[in-house]
């Protein structure tokens, strides 16, 4: 059976909607036991007002909690009995086998890298987002392309791209079972000698020393056309480009609301519009993401949209779940191997 | 015959001791054709029942909503499970069709109700009972109900209009009522165990009082059991074996529904130790003998002394009433009205 453990205390709707959607997952997935921890008394009381499997829940009780506007590793100093900080315990001691966490990001990422290995290889992890796209891929004909870093680690080096191309392309292949994902470094022209450093030294290396379907370099501009299936950056560009796409998206609703309000023709417009509407918003909605994966560790973290709601929570624990029956970190493991073993290969026969 | 059981424990069949899908007519059609050994029993169920059976005065009853023609296959299936009874009820919707007594088919109270109430004429004394049911459909309002007339809460002039909101045909309202005039009172129904087939929150039941424990499995109903002094320990660790062998079942699974009872203030801490207690010296006596493919008692009791570590200080249970005084029309009416808009009945 799997053990998910779920920071029940994490993000704005914390306890209530991150209980609910622990408890819907409970119904979902007949193969998981899911490990809430924070404090047990919300907890329960949550838990007798949603439909659950009683069978499948553990509670794990702890009496702090970081919240949203906390600076991480004040935070984590301070309150080490914090639900982030044992529900990366649990894991790290064995007594679970992921991590979903809707709270505070960077007491997050953090509190999964004191307590986590990273996988040989990674010298920093990386936080993917996805983002849904023109066009559909994979076997499960997924309109999200995936983007990494965002937010995890500020600079990154040729090397840490490299491996987190290596990362988002496993996870491609496993999540969306996309056979051979195209992956892309995001640069400020096409062109292989375009970007800083770390991204022409990361274009480099990826072309001559990793078996991955690369594709070069990528513009901003085809992140929503879809051109790339795994599109690489530091966390700096990555965090600035997830929460401008996001934006972006607020303000198109918003505009659509506006125009709603404003002209008896535009709303007329709008209603006839409005199955083209629901669709595109269902797919631009990061509610059926299934959050965001912390990838570099021995072991998983999702983490999911501080705003999530119980569907988008019961979404990152599927998530968690089919990664876990995929092998994921296993995956990354051995595509990082193999891009060890070409490069002392290319090492010793210059 | 009248019998002079000590204890009388009640059965409802689908979805309770049955894994029975009846929401559709095609499930219904196939429920109807599934032979004896086609159809599955919740894991414990069969155990649970067996251990209640060990004792000679329990009583087993099995009072269900399936039709009469299906008697032969259903006693066929609880046969197989080694399980023994004393009676066995079933609808006969076939009259209700033939009468054109549509209503009738998915009734609930006016089936259920007097059924009970003849069942309990069948004693001579007046016999404490145990009753499972299931979050489908009605049980836990009419097995309330039953509790409630037994101990002379209900009046005739209630009953009457409770059997109005449940839209009972003219002979159901008056058989009920001699019945209900018949029966000799007590406050004889000490527990309603309901099985949380649909997994319904847990909440929705409180308004039942003490008396109705959801559950989520029949590990959780043995527990509820030891602590009402009808199963020992012993019989609970066969029950938990039991269901170990259902490979949907692990130590995890006992382990959380043992947490949950503690978590929702349904069985107290102290009674989990006393179990674990008297569940070690009786794993020491060879309780176990014969099923050395489990897992270790020591592995099962770490998992649960595990468990009730992991909860902390235990938040107060919510208050719930000993006697909760239900409106009972509200509940039948409103349970009326989702089965109308459910089945269009």
């Amino acid at each position: 059976m799997q053990r998910i453990v779920v920071d029940a205390m994490g993000g704005d709707e914390a306890p209530e909607a991150i209980v609910e959607g622990a408890g819907e997952a409970t119904l979902a997935l007949a193969d998981s036991e899911l490990i809430l921890v924070g404090d047990s008394a919300q907890i329960g009381s949550t838990l007798s007002r949603v439909r659950h499997d009683g069978s499948r829940v553990r509670v794990h009780h702890t009496p702090s909690v970081i919240y949203m506007d906390e600076k991480p590793a004040e935070a984590l100093a301070s309150k080490p009995d914090a639900s982030v900080a044992v529900a990366a315990d649990l894991v790290a001691r064995g007594e679970a086998d992921a991590m979903v966490t809707a709270g505070n990001t960077g007491a997050s990422v953090l509190a999964c890298a004191r307590r986590w290995e990273l996988l040989p290889g990674v010298r920093r992890a990386a936080l993917a987002a996805v983002y849904p796209t023109e066009l559909r891929r994979g076997e499960n004909n997924d309109p999200f392309s995936l983007l990494l870093d965002v937010g995890a680690t500020i600079d990154a080096s040729a090397e840490d791209l490299v491996a987190f191309a290596i990362m988002g392309s496993a996870y491609a292949q496993v999540i969306s079972q996309n056979a051979r994902p195209r992956v892309a470094l995001l640069s400020n022209g096409t062109e292989a000698g375009k970007g800083p450093e770390p991204v022409t030294g990361a274009h480099k290396l990826l072309l001559e020393a990793t078996g991955l379907n690369f594709i070069g370099n990528i513009e901003g501009l085809d992140i929503p056309r879809g051109v790339a299936d795994v599109v690489v950056c530091s966390g700096y560009v990555g965090n600035v480009v997830i929460k401008m796409l996001e934006g972006v998206s607020e303000t198109v609703l918003s505009l659509a609301r506006y125009a709603h309000k404003e002209r008896l023709m535009w709303r007329v417009a709008l209603a006839m519009l409005s199955g083209g509407i629901q669709r595109l918003k269902s797919i631009t909605d990061w509610k059926q993401y299934g959050g965001a994966p912390l990838l570099g560790f021995n072991n998983l973290c999702i983490k999911a949209h501080g705003r999530s709601q119980p569907q988008a929570l019961a979404n990152a624990v599927k998530v968690t779940s089919k990664a876990l029956r995929s092998d994921l970190c296993g995956a990354m493991a051995a595509s990082l191997a193999e891009f060890q073993e070409r490069r002392e290969a290319r090492a010793a026969n210059p | 015959m009248a019998s002079r059981a000590q204890h009388v424990f009640r059965w409802d069949l689908d979805k309770t001791y049955l894994r029975t899908e009846f929401d559709t007519a095609r499930d219904l059609l196939k429920s109807a054709f599934e032979t004896a050994r086609d159809k599955k029993a919740y894991p414990g169920a069969s155990a649970l029942l067996r251990a209640l059976r060990q004792t000679e005065e329990h009583r087993i009853c099995i009072i269900s909503g399936s039709p009469t023609q299906m008697r032969r296959v259903l006693a066929a299936k609880l046969a197989l499970d080694g399980i023994e009874f004393d009676e066995f009820v079933l609808k006969n919707n076939l009259r209700n069709i033939l009468r054109g007594r549509f209503r009738a088919l998915r009734s609930q109270v006016p089936y259920k109700l007097p059924a009970l109430l003849e069942s309990r004429t069948h004693v001579l004394h007046t016999p404490p009972e145990t009753l499972f049911g299931d979050d489908a459909e009605a049980d836990a309002i009419v097995y309330s109900l039953y509790a409630d007339i037994l101990a002379d809460r209900v009046t005739g002039e209630e009953l009457s209009r409770i059997l109005d909101a449940a839209r009972a045909y003219d002979d159901e309202l008056e058989w009920t009522m001699s019945l209900f005039r018949r029966i000799r009172r007590r406050d004889a129904v000490g527990r309603i165990l309901i099985h949380l087939d649909r997994r319904s929150p847990t909440a929705r039941f409180e308004v039942f009082g003490r008396r109705l424990v959801p559950i989520y499995n029949y590990f959780q109903a043995a527990l509820i059991l030891y602590a009402d002094g009808l199963l020992t320990a012993r019989q609970v660790l066969f029950i938990a074996s039991e269901m170990l062998e259902d490979p949907d079942i692990e130590i995890a699974t006992l382990a959380n529904s043992l947490q949950d009872l503690l978590r929702r203030g349904r069985l107290s801490p102290e009674v989990a130790s006393q179990l674990a207690h008297e569940a070690r010296a009786a794993a020491q006596t060879g309780a176990l003998a014969g099923r050395s493919h489990l897992p270790s008692f020591e592995e099962v009791a770490w998992a649960f002394t595990f468990r009730v570590r992991q909860l902390g200080t235990l938040p107060p249970p919510p208050a719930l009433d000993e006697h909760p005084d239900l409106d009972y029309v509200s509940l039948v009416d409103a349970e009326y009205q989702r089965r109308r808009s459910k089945y269009g009945d």
